[in-house]
């Protein structure tokens, strides 16, 4: 259905020329909000447009053999002025959200429906927030990629940089787009370029196979988000965002779902968020569909952070965020959201404490915090989710990145038995600088850091909510083991003892090795995204009060945002602790926001800090080297061995099952994987036999005629003259019979 | 009339002739073929039995008795003459089979046409098949005269051909013999062929002439389409004389005894009044024909042939002027 | 000439066809009889010369029927077509001997399973 009410304003706003002011921040009305929309300017178009012209122009280069690294000045350059658009489009946004539009792409009209999905962009606050950090990641790591695959440089440097392009360009329509279709084609587009950065190395049969892994699985999820789609265009008549988010029936339902009277909801209704769910967590990689991305690591690094660390993964949290109304309506949706993300989030911490592969150690790490972020969405704190993705975003690009560069200097060595005292070596100092930097981010050391802030709303949220302190508690410990496996790798890698071997990509048997420090493209990009994970504390403090942090008042102006009536309780609580109203909720009377008796956010402070001390310490034991760097703690004296080793074993084969990540890789083969294949095995051979079998069946008739027919062609004269005199026969004895004596009776 | 011969005695009759001729055909084994011929033998002796039998149940005075001798002669001969191992035996049964045809015409009062066949067919046709047959057939020589090629001494594939043939032959008479209606009888009017007369006058005239009915300047009436003014029912005839313009008309008494149209009247008016054309188109396929046989059958002369034809000449020059 | 005319008059005489008991339907079968035999003469016999002689049956078989026709339908024409047919006769008579001959030089067998070069 047409929201006319949309096409006037529109219209209205097209002939006066200015948006219609509306400043309501109350909650419901940022979602009627979208109705008011007015059209942009359409220098918009160059966020998008710049990455697509990088693209084709990488593709040009390849065409013309270019052998430089002008593809990726071409595509740091085209990142970088995406970025100033983007902080442009930020400095002169008014909070009326606005459309531009490209051009009409699909306008189906079927009678009194239609089906309206154009090339537009919908930017309001959410958008912005997202692409801030997209566009900005995107620069940097283009510039360090320039000179981490400046080795290959040639049709493959041109190839990484043209999907890199690519990927920016699907992950702006993604998140620009205005209806849900422009949403489904930037999923697509970022799931593609995934396929294509991860299969870089063509050649290597694992990194083709994590390919093929990643783009399958992420399949699976864009099933449900296609059925998503589809059942929103059939229930709620149409796909855009401003009519789909004025539309009274949806309205209806958030007011019904708010008092808890979920009946009056259709099922149709309920299943959209679900289905959407689903889609989310094949992208963002949660259980039960998060394998595909430690395999991804076998794709470069820069792939690594920029895809698989700060935005593709990323976009399973914006679409639960973009169509949280819709979320809302559903009585299941969310609560299946924060368990889903909190098991995905424990499960993968405790594999990480097993891995021995830093790059793999990241990777379960950016599982284990995505899960945060999608139970921080399930826990209605869609604030502390998106903060916790921006700060996420930087410090595990900084992770990644540093690991990267690590690799390249060992040659391919990622073993953490086999590298130890990093940062002492030369010309790796900011290396090990930066790398404690994001080091602390993740563990979420208490006030100096980022990860700190995001972290602990998130964590704080679980015990505002009621019913879900259970989620809590399971968090809080995920994140006492986050912090200890990530200063595994710090205490083992970067500190102590001088010891590299070098990796698989050292060719020169007979020539010593020499480890080979990072250049100035790489320096940069660490130094930068170092800073600004320690600048993001600062977010946190702008307009803090009010809204939480400058992300919360980002996202409150957006349609992500619900102001949940336990967080207002909770507010009111934290201001006066002895004053709080018993809500009536789903629970019942619940005393919610309670930690220790405390308020919850000063209680998780303190348990969140402490805990992260704690495993800081714990990993300082068990793999810190002897001496300060080591805290004082550890023991370690060379680069395979710890404490850690004696104690593994007599946890028996715990550790070694966690090693094999719990064997749900294998679980999966032998439920999913093997029985699709024998099946198209049978499949096959029914193919090959029956309908192959009868094609050639058709085609061996006419030989097998001729085979039949060809003795009659004896070149006797008197054996033609047989089947003549044979013919005439017949004929007769046709005609006699049939014909005679038809008559005749 | 209902059906001369019951089906199945006729089918009966089909199966043993060509169980006979299928055995009969020239095979290795002589004493097989001998059995055969006696099988044929018994189905044209059922086939007359039938046709005979029934002819007389029917109350019919006596049969046409002549019609069984050449018909029995007609088919055993050409039996024969297919199964002859021998082809000048095969060409010689085939003048058997042509003279009992020719019996045949005569019963049908076709009698210019039998004397004919026996001319053209058995005289010349034959005689040319004779010559060929003496042209490529090898003498045989002493040790081998009672050799037969092996062209002629098996048959091939005889079965099924006989079983297309019979079938054939079955179902053809089937339908003759569903009900055939007699022959006209020989006193039928129609029968009488001086009514090919009305078209001769000039022959009636000279047959008037010559027995001595026409007077001095007279000459038949000639009707004005060309006819003769004769009445061959009536049998009267009228003659005019020119030079008087009077008419008389001569009595049936007067009727001349050779005023009779033969069969060769009427076929010869028919031929040349109904199918001059047919007469012109025959005429060149024998034409063709003959050409067609001159070139085929000529030998190519090779270039020594024309010197040793010189060298011939020169001889003869250097001969008869030696002589002369 | 009268002669002539005489000794047909004669014949007739001397065949009486008193009674029509053999009816055309007898002749047909005899003619139908003779086509048949040389039919099968045409397709078992492997000598050439054998093969055409057959066909001459075959013609003879078919002016048999053309003149008990023409006695039944009491008009001169089945005898006339018999004159052309027999016309005919000679002069496929003629060409398939020449023939023959042709085929005879080239080979020197009269066997026709000799020529079976135009086989697939």
């Amino acid at each position: 259905m047409i929201n006319t009410t949309f096409l006037t304003n529109t219209l209205a706003m097209l002939q006066d020329g200015h948006a219609v002011d509306t400043h309501a921040p109350a909650v419901s009305h940022a979602v009627s909000q979208a109705s008011e929309v007015g059209t942009g300017p359409k220098w918009i178009l160059l966020i998008i447009g710049l990455p697509m012209l990088t693209t084709l122009l990488c593709g040009l280069y390849a065409m013309l053999g270019n052998k430089t690294k002008l593809p990726a000045w071409t595509t740091v350059a085209g990142a970088g002025i995406a970025f100033i658009a983007t902080l442009v489009m930020y400095m002169s946004f008014d909070g009326t959200p606005y459309t531009v539009h490209a051009f009409d792409w699909i306008q189906i009209h079927f009678g009194e429906k239609s089906m309206v999905a154009n090339f537009s962009f919908y930017i309001d606050t959410l958008t912005i927030y997202w692409m801030l950090f997209v566009t900005g990641l995107a620069t940097l790591i283009a510039l360090y990629a320039s000179e981490y695959m400046s080795h290959d440089l040639g049709t493959s440097y041109c190839r990484f940089f043209g999907a890199f392009g690519l990927f920016v360009f699907s992950m702006a329509c993604l998140v620009m787009g205005d209806n849900l279709l422009m949403l489904y084609l930037g999923w697509e587009g970022v799931g593609l370029c995934s396929y294509l950065l991860i299969g870089y190395f063509y050649k290597k049969p694992e990194a083709v196979a994590a390919a093929k892994k990643a783009f399958i699985v992420n399949r699976i999820g864009d099933l449900g988000l296609a059925l998503g789609v589809y059942l929103t265009f059939v229930h709620f008549g149409t796909l855009e965002y401003a009519v789909l988010f004025s539309d009274p029936t949806l309205l209806g339902y958030i007011e019904s779902a708010k008092v808890g009277n979920f009946e009056a909801i259709p099922a149709i209704a309920q299943w959209i968020p679900l289905l959407f769910m689903v889609g989310a967590f094949g992208k963002s990689a949660q259980f039960p569909l998060y394998v595909w991305l430690p395999d991804a690591m076998e794709g470069p690094t820069p792939v690594s952070a920029l895809i698989h660390a700060a935005t593709m993964v990323t976009a399973g949290v914006y679409l639960i965020a973009r169509t949280y109304p819709v979320f809302l309506t559903s009585e299941h949706a969310l609560p299946i959201v924060a368990w889903v993300g909190t098991i995905t989030a424990l499960l993968s911490a405790t594999i990480a404490m097993a891995q021995f592969d830093i790059k793999r150690i990241m990777a379960y790490s950016t599982v284990s915090q995505l899960g945060y972020m999608f139970a921080g969405l399930g826990l209605l704190t869609t604030t502390g989710a998106a903060f916790h993705v921006l700060t996420h975003a930087f410090f595990k690009a900084l992770l990644f990145l540093a690991c990267g560069a690590v690799m390249h200097g060992f040659a391919g060595q990622l073993d953490l038995r086999k590298l130890s005292g990093v940062a002492w070596m030369k010309g790796w100092g900011i290396v090990g600088v930066t790398m404690l930097v994001g080091c602390m981010n993740l563990a979420g050391l208490p006030y100096i850091t980022s990860g700190f802030y995001s972290k602990d709303m998130i964590l704080a949220e679980a015990f505002i909510t009621p019913g879900y302190a259970m989620i809590g508690w399971i968090l809080v410990f995920t994140a006492i083991l986050t912090a200890y496996y990530t200063f595994r790798v710090y205490f083992r890698v970067f500190v102590g003892p001088e010891h590299a071997e070098p990796g698989d990509e050292h060719h020169d048997d007979d020539h010593e090795f020499h480890p080979h420090p990072p250049g100035w493209a790489i320096n940069t990009v660490l130094i930068t995204l170092a800073c600004a994970s320690m600048l993001a504390i600062s977010l946190a403090y702008i307009d803090k009060a009010e809204h939480h942090g400058w992300a919360g008042s980002m996202i409150s102006q957006s349609t992500a945002s619900f102001h949940s009536p336990y967080a207002e309780a909770a507010h009111h609580a934290h201001i006066e602790h002895t004053e709080m109203h018993a809500v009536d909720g789903p629970v019942g009377h619940a005393a919610p926001g309670t930690v220790f008796g405390m308020d919850a956010h000063t209680g998780m402070i303190i348990v969140s800090g402490l805990g992260a001390i704690f495993g800081v310490l714990v990993a300082a034991f068990f793999h810190g080297p002897k001496g300060w760097q080591g805290l004082f703690l550890g023991g370690r004296t060379e680069a395979a061995k710890c404490r850690m080793d004696s104690v593994a074993k007599r946890f028996g084969p715990i550790p070694k099952m966690a090693e094999n990540k719990w064997y749900v890789d294998e679980i999966y083969m032998a439920i999913l994987v093997t029985p699709l294949r024998i099946i198209s095995h049978i499949f096959h051979w029914i193919d090959k036999l029956l309908i192959d079998g009868l094609v050639n069946l058709f085609g061996f008739l006419p030989r097998l005629l001729a085979w039949i027919l060809k003795p009659s062609q004896s070149g006797v004269l008197q054996g033609y003259a047989v089947s003549m005199a044979g013919g005439v026969t017949i004929l007769l004895l046709v005609v006699f019979v049939i014909i005679l004596q038809g008559g005749a009776a | 009339m209902d059906t001369i011969i019951s089906p199945i005695a006729l089918y009966l009759i089909c199966v043993l002739g060509a169980i006979g001729i299928a055995v009969a055909l020239p095979r290795r084994n002589k004493a097989l073929e001998i059995t055969g011929g006696l099988v044929f033998a018994a189905a044209i002796g059922l086939a007359v039995l039938v046709l005979g039998l029934n002819a007389t149940e029917s109350g019919q005075p006596l049969p046409n008795y002549f019609f069984y001798p050449f018909a029995i002669l007609a088919l055993g001969a050409s039996a024969r003459m297919i199964t002859h191992p021998r082809p000048v035996y095969s060409a010689l049964y085939f003048i058997l089979t042509i003279i009992a045809s020719c019996g045949m015409y005569l019963l049908l009062s076709a009698e210019f046409m039998a004397f004919a066949l026996v001319i053209i067919y058995a005289g010349a046709i034959l005689i040319t098949y004779l010559f060929v047959i003496m042209l490529a057939t090898q003498a045989p020589s002493s040790a081998s005269e009672q050799f037969i090629d092996e062209t002629d001494s098996i048959a091939r594939e005889p079965v099924i051909s006989c079983v297309i043939g019979f079938v054939l032959l079955a179902i053809l008479t089937t339908a003759m013999f569903r009900g055939v209606s007699d022959l006209p009888a020989a006193s039928h009017p129609e029968l009488a062929q001086d009514s090919v007369l009305l078209n001769l006058p000039a022959k009636v005239e000279r047959i008037l002439d010559r027995a001595g009915q026409l007077e001095e300047g007279e000459r038949l009436l000639r009707n004005d389409d060309g006819t003769a003014a004769i009445d061959i029912v009536n049998r009267t005839i009228t003659i005019e004389n020119s030079d008087l313009h009077t008419t008389r008309t001569l009595g049936p008494d007067q009727w001349p005894d050779k005023l009779v149209a033969g069969n060769l009247d009427r076929l010869g008016y028919n031929l040349m009044h109904d199918h001059p054309m047919t007469i012109e188109i025959a005429g060149i396929i024998l034409l063709m024909a003959m050409l067609g046989a001159v070139v085929l059958a000529r030998k190519h002369i090779e270039l020594e042939e024309d010197l040793k034809a010189t060298q011939a000449r020169k001889l003869g020059e250097s001969m008869s002027g030696g002589n002369a | 000439m009268d002669h002539l005319l005489h000794s047909t008059q004669l014949a007739q005489l001397a065949f009486p066809e008193a009674v029509p008991a053999v009816t055309m339907a007898h002749y047909l079968f005899v003619s139908a009889a003779m086509f048949v035999m040389g039919l099968i003469g045409f397709l078992t016999r492997r000598n050439m010369i054998v093969m055409f002689l057959c066909t001459e049956l075959m013609f003879q078989a078919a002016g048999l029927a053309l003149i008990a026709f023409g006695r039944h339908h009491l008009g001169a024409d089945g005898q006339t077509f018999v004159i052309f047919v027999l016309c005919v006769a000679a002069a496929e008579a003629a060409m398939a001997l020449a023939l023959v001959v042709l085929l005879f030089r080239h080979k020197e067998t009269l066997s026709a399973q000799a020529w079976k070069e135009l086989n697939g």
